[in-house]
């Protein structure tokens, strides 16, 4: 891996190069949440931001988006061509892409998402856990790869890291505005890590839970959730791995019609209803559990379908925590840990 | 993924008051060619500009040239799928899932339990058997409601009175009595009788080692039949039986079909809809 400093002066007229290779996204604060948006200028960011509300799968598969167009009796297919460049994406919501893309770029490829895909450059930032983060403990905590560039924060600038060809080709047109690390920013670069390292409160012991997990099936602790869970699927929405989609055809005019997908979520009563009137997950309890299941379901390749970004402890109304609910489950018993304070505005 | 291919309606016949059988053929004919599908695999049926719904073959593939769609009108598209004509395009992707593995059961006896709606993947099953030669025996078990509501109703009971000559043995279960019934338990008494399918088991000689039982029908129905193929001394792998579930892309994107646990999870749509009882004992929740 090529690895390079770039020195806070340089910051601006590096990011101002970035627009060469698209529209540039980043974190903005928008009242009490942070969400990627189109920048301007880069004093708009929030860099030391702790998680936007909608993960960056929002610009691969879109909360709403065509994917068919009717024209003459055929359908036809369109790809929006925009050229993006997403910067300052946590380690865990890279982690989280790279999952997504286990499931839309395994055959048959989704060429919408995989055209996007293409188009857009992943600019990483390294970040500080808040007291809902736990991807170190899925080892999500730290991109080796699914980046073009990654930032690493240091006193006096920042430690690039190298992801991809494209990554080279941005440092190398920009590489007078770059310097060569010495041993001072790698000292730096160490305790960062130390100190990031060391401030997560929260934690799962991931070791053996899968197997945990599936004898819990009849856990009463899963009867608890069904009560205490409001069932509006703000987790599903704000999960950077959630993908569930459902299809509907709309018509714009009396000659035309879209084909059109959206999110969907497992909380909702539809999502296992098939025709006739049959739901195969009819209690919420059962949609509770199928999406625990779901989340913590080990892959014996790609490990956890969580990534431990905490957004689903963030935004859930009924203050349900997702590791929590792990504990509980694996154990079959209430678990002390307080119920999460949260923050005011 | 999303492109389907257009199909015109060549036929479409009435099965019961509430499902009809479409036969379809590809506009061009080189997909008409080339589709080649196994029993129990499934379409997605794409009327253009309402939506789309996964429907599983009940043609064989021997027979080629056309596919034929058994669908029961039970919401708004296969409300409108019905008002179709002959002539009509639609568009048809597919074909998906694992379906039934036809090969490895060569040879073998086979036992199709299947109910209701349930006989409409199994016909496919049925009628390559019959049609390849390769399997020792054919035995359906079907199991259904009332007389109205026999799907194929000719060739089933053209196989219920002729079938041996083919190695073919039709039972049949009913819940609503009829004129009808009473003349075929008369004329065949073995081989009709009044109760659920699992009665049609009672007093009779299955030979387990060399059979395999293949289920469709109703969720409710699984559990029971299986119960009584085990109590025959099935082994779980020689139990095959197909599912159903809410899909909307066909290939494992979309995420309404997933069951399972933190062991095993699975897409109905690509790594079904043909499980074995195997696959039931590993993966909680599949029926």
């Amino acid at each position: 891996m090529r690895y390079s400093k770039l020195p806070k002066e340089n910051f601006e007229a590096f990011f101002k190069s970035l627009e060469k290779w698209g529209a540039v996204y980043g974190p903005v604060k928008r009242g009490r949440i942070y969400s990627f948006e189109k920048i301007k200028d880069p004093n708009e960011m929030s860099l030391n931001y702790t998680r936007t509300m909608i993960p960056p799968k929002k610009f691969f598969v879109k909360p709403r988006e065509r994917i068919l167009r009717l024209k003459d009796g055929e359908w036809v297919e369109e790809c929006d061509e925009e050229k993006k460049v997403i910067f300052g994406v946590h380690s865990c919501d890279i982690n989280a892409l790279l999952i997504l893309d286990k499931v839309y770029l395994s055959y048959p490829e989704d060429p919408l998402y995989k055209r996007r895909r293409e188009n857009s450059l992943i600019i990483g930032i390294s970040c500080m856990p808040d007291e809902l983060c736990f991807c170190k403990s899925l080892g999500t905590d730290f991109a080796m790869h699914g980046f073009d560039l990654f930032l690493h924060e240091l006193p006096d600038g920042w430690l690039v890291r190298t992801g991809s060809v494209k990554g080279h080709e941005i440092i190398w047109r920009s590489r007078e505005l770059l310097q060569e690390p010495n041993e001072a920013d790698l000292e730096n670069f160490r305790k960062f890590e130390d100190r990031r390292i060391k401030s997560f409160k929260k934690e799962l012991d991931a070791q053996g839970i899968a197997d945990l997990f599936d004898l819990a099936y009849n856990s009463d602790v899963w009867k608890k959730y069904e009560e205490l869970c409001l069932g509006c699927g703000n987790c599903n929405m704000v999960c950077p791995t959630c993908r569930c989609y459902e299809v509907c055809d709309l018509w714009t005019s009396p000659y035309e019609a879209e084909r059109v997908r959206r999110y969907d979520s497992c909380f909702m009563e539809t999502h296992g209803l098939v025709a006739g009137g049959h739901n195969f997950r009819a209690t919420r309890l059962d949609r509770f559990r199928n999406r625990y299941y779901c989340k913590s379901y080990f892959d014996p390749q790609a490990g956890f379908n969580c990534v431990g970004c905490g957004r689903c402890d963030e935004f859930c109304p009924a203050g349900i925590e997702h590791v929590k609910v792990l504990y509980e489950i694996a154990r079959g018993r209430s678990y002390n840990v307080p119920i999460l304070q949260r923050k005011s505005a | 993924m999303f492109q389907s291919f257009s199909a015109k309606v060549l036929e479409v016949r009435d099965l019961t008051p509430k499902e009809k059988l479409f036969t379809l053929r590809f506009v061009d004919p080189h997909i008409n060619e080339s589709f080649s599908y196994k029993p129990g695999q499934f379409v997605m049926v794409d009327l253009r500009g309402f939506g789309e719904f996964p429907i599983s073959i009940c043609s064989t593939p021997t027979r080629k040239g056309y596919i034929q769609l058994c669908v029961r009108r039970a919401g708004r598209l296969t409300k409108y799928m019905h008002e179709l004509r002959e002539g009509d395009i639609i568009g048809i992707r597919g074909p998906y899932g694992n379906g039934f593995p036809m090969e490895i059961m060569e040879g073998n006896k086979l036992l199709l339990v299947s109910g209701g709606l349930g006989m409409a993947p199994l016909r496919s099953v049925l009628w390559y058997a019959l049609d390849s030669g390769k399997y020792a025996e054919v035995r359906l078990f079907y199991g259904t409601r009332s007389y109205e509501d026999i799907l194929f109703r000719d060739e089933i009971f053209n196989l219920l009175q002729h079938g041996q000559y083919m190695n073919c043995y039709v039972k049949l279960s009913y819940e609503i009595d009829s004129p009808y019934f009473s003349q075929l338990e008369n004329n065949c008494p073995q081989s009709v009788c009044k109760g659920l399918v699992t009665d049609l088991f009672e007093g009779e000689k299955l030979d387990a080692e060399n059979s395999y039982a293949i289920i469709c029908g109703p969720p409710v129905m699984y559990k029971f039949v299986v119960k009584e193929l085990l109590n025959r001394n099935f082994h779980p792998g020689r139990i095959y039986m197909t599912l159903e579930r809410r899909m909307r892309c066909g290939v494992g994107k979309c995420g309404h079909c997933i069951v399972g646990t933190s062991n095993s999870i699975k897409y109905v749509c690509k790594d079904g809809p043909v499980f074995t009882y195997w696959d039931v004992l590993s993966t909680r929740g599949l029926i």
